[in-house]
C-alpha cells in the first residue's frame, strides 16, 4: 500500500528535520507539493493580525502552530481553511492557489475549537452531513459513515444527539464528521481545549497515531507548549503576527533563538550583559549576575555588545555551599522554594536581584529540599549557554 | 516532561462503546476517580432537583408568576366557561344552566363558523406573510449587521411602530390606504394605475395587510434573539465540509431558529385570531371578526354568549397552536 510508505516518511520525519535546521519560512522547499504560505498577511482594519508569513507544510507532516492567545495562530488556520481571507501574499495546496475558493471547495476540513458539531443532527447525521453534501447518495454515505464512527467506537451512540455525549466523545465525533470526507490537509483549533488533562494526554497519542496511519498533514493550533512539543514533527512558534521560530520540539525545546521564545517555552534563564571578551570559540559576558562564557564558535560579536542568553533550567547543576571554584558560570544564590514535580526537581533561587531556576532529578529529593533558604551554587557548562536574538 | 507515562490504548479503534469507552483500560484508575473524571455525561444527575431546602426555594420562586397566572388567566378563563353556560337576558344572565349558547353557535343560521373559518384562514396567511418577509430581516439584522450596536439600534428603529398604540396604527391606514388616500394618489400621479384602488381599504385583502404590518415584529423579535445566539462556528463547519450558502441555510441556520419560529408564529397567529380593532377599522364592517362579534355581543349585554364565542375562540386557537407545534416536529430530522 502507498500510505505505508507514507508512514515510514512521516515517522523518519523528526529525524531528517533534526539534521538539517529547519529554515524560518521554508522557502527552500518550494517545490509543488504540500501547503505553501507565501507572505501572508492578514488586516482586520487597523489591527494586522499575521504579518508577512511564509511557510511550507509538507504533505504528511505533523505541524504545530504554537503561540500565545492573539498570536495569528488561529488566523493563519483559518486562511488555510478559507474562513478567512489574506489581505496579502498567497496560499497554495499542490502548487494551486487557494485564494478565494470558498471552504466548500477545498480540500481542508477543520475540527473546531469547540467542536462546532450540529445539535440538532445525531452523532450519525454529523459525520454523514460532509458526504451528503458531497452528493453521494444515501446508501453509500450512510456506510462510509457508519465505518468511520465504528472506527471511532461510538457505534451504539449513533443516534445520540451531541448534547447527550461526554466532551470525549463529542471530539470523537468532530474527528469522524471531518476525516469521513478523506480531506487532504487537516486543520485542528485547539482539538483538546474541552477536555480534561488525562483525556488530553490519550488525545494526543491517538491522534498523533491516527495521522500516521492516514498519511495525511495536519495542522494543529494551540497555546500548550506541553501539547505542541509532544505531538509536532515540526512546531512554528508565533507572537505579533510573526513566526518566532520554527523547528523541531527538541531544536524549539534546546535552542530557542529569540529572547520570546526561551521566554514562552518556558525554563530557561534568560540573562542580560555586555560582552566582555571574545576569544577562539568562547565569549565571555559580564552579565547582571556574574560572568557567564559561553561556547560560541565563529561569533560575530565584540566587545561592548549588548547580549541576551538562555540556559536552561535543566542544564544547572546545584551544590550545597557558596564555595566558587571558577570564574565563570558559577553563581553564589540563595534558594528559595522547591518544587516536586514527579520527576523532576524544580528549584527557585536567587542571585542578588534575579531569580534563577534549575532543574533536577528526583532522587535528590532529600538533599534539595533541605537546600531550602540556604546558600548554594549553581552551575553550567560554556555549551549550555544560548544566544538569543532580542 | 514530566508527565504521567500512559500506555496508549486502543479503546476509541476497537469499537467499545459506552462511557467506558473513554476510561483507558490499561490506566489504573479506582472507579471513584474514573467517575469523578468521566462522569460529565449530560444528564447523569447534574439536572435532577436538589433535595430538601432547595425544592422550596424553587417553589417559592415559582410563586408570584403562578399566583399572576392563576388570578388573571385561569380565573377569568373558568369565569367565561361558567358564564358561557348560563341563561342570558335582556340585562345580562341569569344563573340557569343551559347550552343554548353553543347550539347557536352551532346551528344553520349562526355566521360564526364561516366568520371563525376566515379569521382562521387570514391568520395562517399573516403568520406564513409574517414569517417570509420577518426572516430575513431578522436574519440581516442578526447576521449581516457585523457590530452588535448596530444591529440593536436598527432593531430599535424597525421597534419604533410600538411606541404608539395599535389603535392609533390602524387608524392611520384609512388616511394612507382609502380611496383618496395617499397610496391610491401616490400610484395615479406615477401612472401605474388609473383608477384609484378600492381593495386597499375596508377589504379582506386590506385587513391581511394592515395584520401584517401590525404583527411582522412579533416573528422578527424571536427570530432576530436567536439567530444572534446562534452558533456561527456550526454554520462555518458546514461550509468547512462542504455546503453552499443556501444549504448552510437550509440544514443548519433554518433548523437551529425553528424555535424562534415557533414562537413568532405562535405569536402572530394568536394575536391575529382574537385581533378586533383591525377588523374594525380596517375591514370597516366588510369582513366579520369574532373578535368583532364578543365585542359586539357584550355592547348588547349577551354576555352569556360572549362568552360561549371566546370559548370555542380559544379552543380554535389551541388547536391551530397544536397544529402549528405538530408541523415544527415534523420537520425535525435525524
Amino acid at each position: 500500500m502507498a500510505s505505508n510508505d507514507q508512514i515510514a516518511e512521516t515517522t523518519a520525519a523528526p529525524e531528517s528535520a533534526a539534521q538539517t535546521p529547519a529554515g524560518n519560512g521554508g522557502e527552500e522547499a518550494a517545490h509543488g507539493s504540500g501547503l505553501e504560505l507565501r507572505q501572508v498577511t492578514k488586516h482586520f482594519s487597523e489591527v494586522v493580525a499575521v504579518d508577512n508569513v511564509s511557510l511550507h507544510i509538507d504533505n504528511g507532516e505533523y505541524v504545530v502552530l504554537l503561540g500565545p492567545s492573539g498570536c495569528g495562530k488561529t488566523t493563519i488556520l483559518r486562511m488555510i481553511g478559507g474562513h478567512e481571507h489574506p489581505t496579502g501574499g498567497d496560499v497554495l495546496l499542490d502548487g494551486k492557489s487557494l485564494v478565494g475558493v470558498p471552504p466548500a471547495k477545498r480540500p481542508t476540513t477543520t475540527v473546531f475549537q469547540h467542536f462546532a458539531l450540529f445539535p440538532h443532527r445525531s452523532v450519525l447525521g454529523n459525520v454523514e452531513f460532509g458526504l451528503r453534501m458531497q452528493g453521494i447518495d444515501k446508501q453509500q454515505r450512510r456506510k462510509r459513515a457508519m465505518e468511520m464512527i465504528e472506527l471511532v467506537g461510538l457505534s451504539e451512540m449513533r443516534f445520540r444527539k451531541p448534547s447527550e455525549l461526554s466532551g470525549g466523545q463529542q471530539q470523537r465525533v468532530a474527528l469522524a464528521r471531518v476525516l469521513v470526507t478523506q480531506p487532504k490537509l487537516l486543520l485542528l483549533d485547539e482539538p483538546f481545549g474541552d477536555l480534561d488533562r488525562l483525556l488530553q494526554l490519550r488525545m494526543r497519542v491517538e491522534l498523533r497515531e491516527l495521522q500516521r496511519e492516514l498519511g495525511i498533514a495536519f495542522v494543529h493550533v494551540t497555546h500548550n507548549q506541553e501539547e505542541a512539543l509532544s505531538m509536532a514533527d515540526r512546531i512554528v512558534v508565533m507572537e505579533g503576527g510573526h513566526i518566532q521560530q520554527v523547528g523541531t520540539p527538541a531544536e524549539i525545546s534546546q535552542r530557542p533563538s529569540n529572547v520570546f521564545v526561551a521566554a514562552f517555552m518556558g525554563d530557561n534563564n534568560i540573562l542580560q550583559g555586555e560582552v566582555a571578551e571574545v576569544s577562539n570559540g568562547r565569549t565571555v559576558v559580564n552579565a547582571d549576575v556574574g560572568q557567564v562564557a559561553m561556547a560560541t564558535g565563529e561569533s560575530s560579536l565584540s566587545v561592548g555588545d549588548q547580549v541576551t542568553v538562555a540556559v536552561r533550567a535543566n542544564c544547572v547543576r546545584l551544590t550545597a555551599g557558596d564555595e566558587k571554584r571558577q570564574a565563570t558560570n558559577e553563581l553564589a544564590c540563595t534558594v528559595t522554594a522547591t518544587e516536586y514535580l514527579g520527576d523532576t526537581i524544580k528549584v527557585h533561587m536567587r542571585a542578588g536581584e534575579h531569580a534563577l531556576l534549575a532543574k533536577l532529578p528526583e532522587d535528590r529529593y532529600t538533599e534539595l529540599v533541605g537546600l531550602a533558604g540556604k546558600t548554594a551554587t549553581a552551575s553550567w557548562n560554556d555549551g549550555d549557554v544560548q544566544l538569543l536574538r532580542a | 516532561m514530566p508527565e504521567p507515562e500512559l500506555t496508549p490504548t486502543k479503546s476509541a479503534t476497537e469499537g467499545r462503546s459506552g462511557v467506558d469507552s473513554v476510561v483507558p483500560g490499561d490506566i489504573a484508575l479506582s472507579d471513584a476517580a474514573g467517575a469523578e473524571i468521566y462522569g460529565e455525561e449530560k444528564g447523569a444527575g447534574h439536572l435532577q432537583a436538589p433535595p430538601g431546602a432547595s425544592k422550596l426555594v424553587t417553589l417559592l420562586w415559582m410563586l408570584p408568576g403562578a399566583l399572576w397566572l392563576l388570578i388573571f388567566l385561569v380565573a377569568p378563563v373558568i369565569v367565561v366557561l361558567v358564564v358561557s353556560f348560563f341563561t342570558g337576558t335582556i340585562t345580562g344572565f341569569k344563573e340557569v344552566f343551559t347550552t343554548s349558547n353553543y347550539s347557536a353557535i352551532f346551528s344553520g343560521s349562526s355566521t360564526y363558523l364561516s366568520t371563525l373559518g376566515t379569521v382562521a384562514r387570514n391568520s395562517a396567511i399573516v403568520t406564513a406573510v409574517c414569517l417570509v418577509i420577518g426572516y430575513p430581516v431578522a436574519y440581516f439584522l442578526a447576521v449581516k449587521v457585523k457590530k452588535t450596536q448596530y444591529a440593536f439600534g436598527l432593531f430599535l428603529i424597525a421597534l419604533a411602530p410600538f411606541f404608539t398604540s395599535t389603535l392609533i396604527r390602524a387608524e392611520a391606514w384609512i388616511p394612507t390606504m382609502s380611496i383618496n388616500g395617499a397610496v391610491n394618489s401616490i400610484l395615479k400621479d406615477i401612472g401605474i394605475i388609473h383608477h384609484p384602488l378600492g381593495i386597499l381599504l375596508f377589504s379582506n385583502f386590506a385587513v391581511i395587510v394592515a395584520l401584517v404590518q401590525l404583527l411582522v415584529l412579533f416573528m422578527v423579535t424571536p427570530i432576530f434573539f436567536q439567530l444572534a445566539a446562534l452558533d456561527r462556528s456550526a454554520i462555518e463547519a458546514a461550509r468547512d465540509l462542504g455546503a453552499s450558502g443556501f444549504r448552510v441555510f437550509m440544514n443548519v441556520t433554518l433548523p437551529l431558529t425553528r424555535g424562534g419560529i415557533m414562537i413568532g408564529c405562535v405569536f402572530v397567529f394568536v394575536l391575529s385570531m382574537g385581533d378586533f380593532a383591525t377588523y374594525k377599522l380596517v375591514g370597516g364592517g366588510s369582513v366579520g371578526s369574532i373578535g368583532l362579534n364578543i365585542q359586539n355581543l357584550v355592547s348588547l349585554l349577551n354576555y352569556p354568549q360572549a362568552a360561549a364565542q371566546a370559548a370555542i375562540l380559544v379552543v380554535a386557537m389551541a388547536i391551530g397552536v397544536v397544529l402549528l407545534l405538530r408541523f415544527a416536529k415534523l420537520q425535525e430530522q435525524v
